[in-house]
């Protein structure tokens, strides 16, 4: 067997290493269930229906570590509204899936809480 | 039914492009070459479609795709009782791989296919948060949005990058339309399509231009590239871009083989040109950085002349049309392109002031920063397991260079000055993002290398030609 021959089967060989990293560790890629649940929306649904079909909305939501992401889902849930990460707007949709606080700004009136944190204000300075 | 059927009009109109061009298929990489290129190029034009449709506001896209259909095919029925059909001719002979090449080629591919399929079952919206942060939520504007999908495209939502071209939300939102109805399904088998699309044409194209071994072995090193079956199943534009940017090239270089071997006529010659001008405008119409890449591709034909080398000159042999039916067919997807952004997107957030991005230039810590990081990434983008590919790439060309031809031909230069250029290109938006340097490098740099890979392997054969690679020689 030739130098370039060797060379050219340790070149297969790590490409197969590789290879077989994708067979061993995708099994580990597990099904996320909330991950999928929260993508799909399903937390949304009913508070569709109270929107308007298009304009602008404004957003409350949770601090923290995903606070982003779950504004960012509720955009993706929410479209073709667009969801604005600011309470000046004259509809508000509060969005606590993880603890819902005591108390909200006193400009924001509660509508209707259609539960799982899933929240919809109105806007009392609000035009 | 209306799924196939969609999938069936999207394929058919992207097949009858190809042969419109480049004439029929005559041999079995032929086919797989125009099945793959078909694949992501009827994607592309069902971008295209939905995208004039929604601005013109005719959305009755079963008429509209049949009748793009009906012209494709009188178009095509028409050219062919006119001319002689051309044989995309192997400008260098075949070889025949061994058949442990053929083995570990299989194993490889079988273990792309398992992994993506348990991850499109594992994760049918997607993974990671560009997904649905981005491409999914812009698909979701267009097709949701009726006469307010503009409404989507708003500085109030910069976060959603709301400038990145159309190419991968306009073609989910056309098959929803097609459909009826929302579906995860689509913007995940349309991730699989490109990916294995991509393996499919590399493999494809270095089959026809150099043989089965090197095809094999250029498969083996996408198909083995852990991030790149997973990115195909993120549901992010990467590697959609990769696929264009592969496509675009193989063209050139077909056009390129073919012209040198001066037995074709100039309509094929013509017809390869024009269809890598149809896939870099839809790279361009993908993400950003296709546009970075076709200005870099443009240049690199500044710098390096592919056509310099002189040609035998003979009666029959075709003169070379330039980048003109490139150019002609690039115009209509990059007007396009510029519609979008001059009047449909608000302004991206990677430019700041003029003062700002000159002081960051002038800052020699970011250059090293990048530098590092580029680097590290180079050998790691991939996920491989214990030895990088590019560090297997490397070995063997060193390992081979007695027999590789001392200088890249002119064409292989360009392609690779065109590369590299957008590797420059990537290297100075990092220098001056007004992001924090190292979070930018940290959650974008591998899928931006990942986008050159397929095209990278492919010019890697390319430049170590066929013989080097021929077990038959090696073992005579």
């Amino acid at each position: 067997m030739t130098s370039s021959t060797s060379v050219l089967w340790v070149f297969i060989v790590g490409c197969l290493l590789s290879s077989a990293r994708l067979i061993f560790d995708t099994p580990r890629v597990a099904h996320e269930a909330q991950d999928t649940a929260l993508r799909s929306g399903q937390r949304f649904s009913d508070l569709r229906d109270a929107l308007p079909k298009a304009g602008v909305v404004g957003y409350l939501g949770e601090s923290g570590d995903f606070a982003l992401g779950h504004y960012y889902l509720t955009q993706y849930a929410l479209a073709p509204l667009v969801v604005d990460h600011s309470s000046e707007h004259a509809i508000v949709i509060g969005n606590f899936p993880r603890s819902q606080p005591a108390a909200f700004p006193d400009n924001l009136k509660l509508v209707k809480d259609f539960g799982n944190g899933v929240l919809l204000f109105a806007n009392k300075d609000a035009n | 039914m209306a799924t196939i059927g969609a999938a069936i009009l999207c394929f058919a109109t992207g097949y009858l492009f190809v042969a419109l061009a480049i004439g029929e298929f005559h041999f079995q990489p032929d086919l797989m070459f125009r099945i793959c290129l078909s694949l992501g190029l009827g994607e592309g034009l069902f971008s295209i479609v939905y995208f004039l449709a929604r601005c013109f506001g005719f959305m009755a896209l079963w008429r509209i795709d049949f009748a793009i259909f009906a012209l494709l095919l009188a178009a095509y029925l028409f050219s062919r009782a006119r001319r002689r059909n051309v044989v995309l001719s192997h400008p260098i002979r075949q070889f025949s791989a061994r058949g442990l090449v053929t083995i570990a080629f299989a194993v490889a591919l079988f273990a792309a296919l398992y992994s993506a399929t348990l991850r499109f079952l594992a994760h049918p919206y997607g993974s990671g948060w560009d997904s649905f942060a981005i491409w999914n939520l812009h698909a979701r504007f267009l097709y949701r949005g009726n006469a307010h999908w503009r409404d989507g495209f708003t500085a109030l939502i910069s976060w959603s990058h709301p400038d990145y071209p159309l190419l991968l939300p306009a073609a989910i939102a056309h098959f929803w339309t097609l459909l009826g109805h929302e579906t995860p399904v689509v913007p995940a088998l349309l991730g699989l399509v490109f990916t294995f699309a991509a393996a499919g044409l590399l493999v494809s194209a270095l089959d026809i231009l150099l043989g089965r071994t090197s095809a094999l072995l250029g498969g083996m090193a996408l198909l083995a590239t852990p991030f790149f079956i997973e990115l195909g199943t993120w549901q992010y534009a990467d590697v959609p871009l990769s696929f264009f940017f592969l496509a675009t090239l193989v063209l050139l270089h077909m056009h390129r083989a073919q012209f040198a071997a001066g037995a074709v006529d100039g309509r094929l010659s013509n017809g390869l040109l024009a269809l890598a001008g149809i896939t870099a405008g839809l790279a361009a119409w993908t993400k950003n950085e296709g546009v970075l890449f076709l200005c870099a591709l443009l240049l690199s034909r500044l710098f390096v002349r592919p056509d310099s080398r002189p040609l035998p000159s003979t009666k029959s042999s075709p003169r070379s049309p330039g980048l003109t039916p490139f150019l002609l067919t690039l115009l209509p997807t990059f007007c396009i392109l510029l519609f979008f952004k001059r009047f449909i997107a608000p302004a991206g957030d990677l430019f700041s002031t003029p003062v700002s991005m000159l002081h960051k230039l002038e800052d020699a810590s970011r250059y090293w920063a990048v530098l590092k990081w580029f680097g590290k990434e180079l050998f790691r983008f991939g996920q491989w397991l214990l030895i990088p590919i590019p560090l297997l790439m490397l070995g063997l060309f060193i390992m081979l260079k007695g027999k590789i031809p001392r200088e890249a031909s002119p064409a292989i230069r360009a392609s690779v000055v065109a590369l590299g250029l957008t590797l420059a290109g990537y290297f100075f938006i990092y220098l001056i993002t007004p992001y924090d340097i190292y979070w930018h490098l940290r959650f974008s740099l591998n899928r931006l290398l990942l986008q050159l890979w397929p095209s990278a392997i492919f010019l890697y054969f390319l430049r170590i030609g066929s013989e080097p690679l021929d077990f038959r020689s090696n073992h005579a």
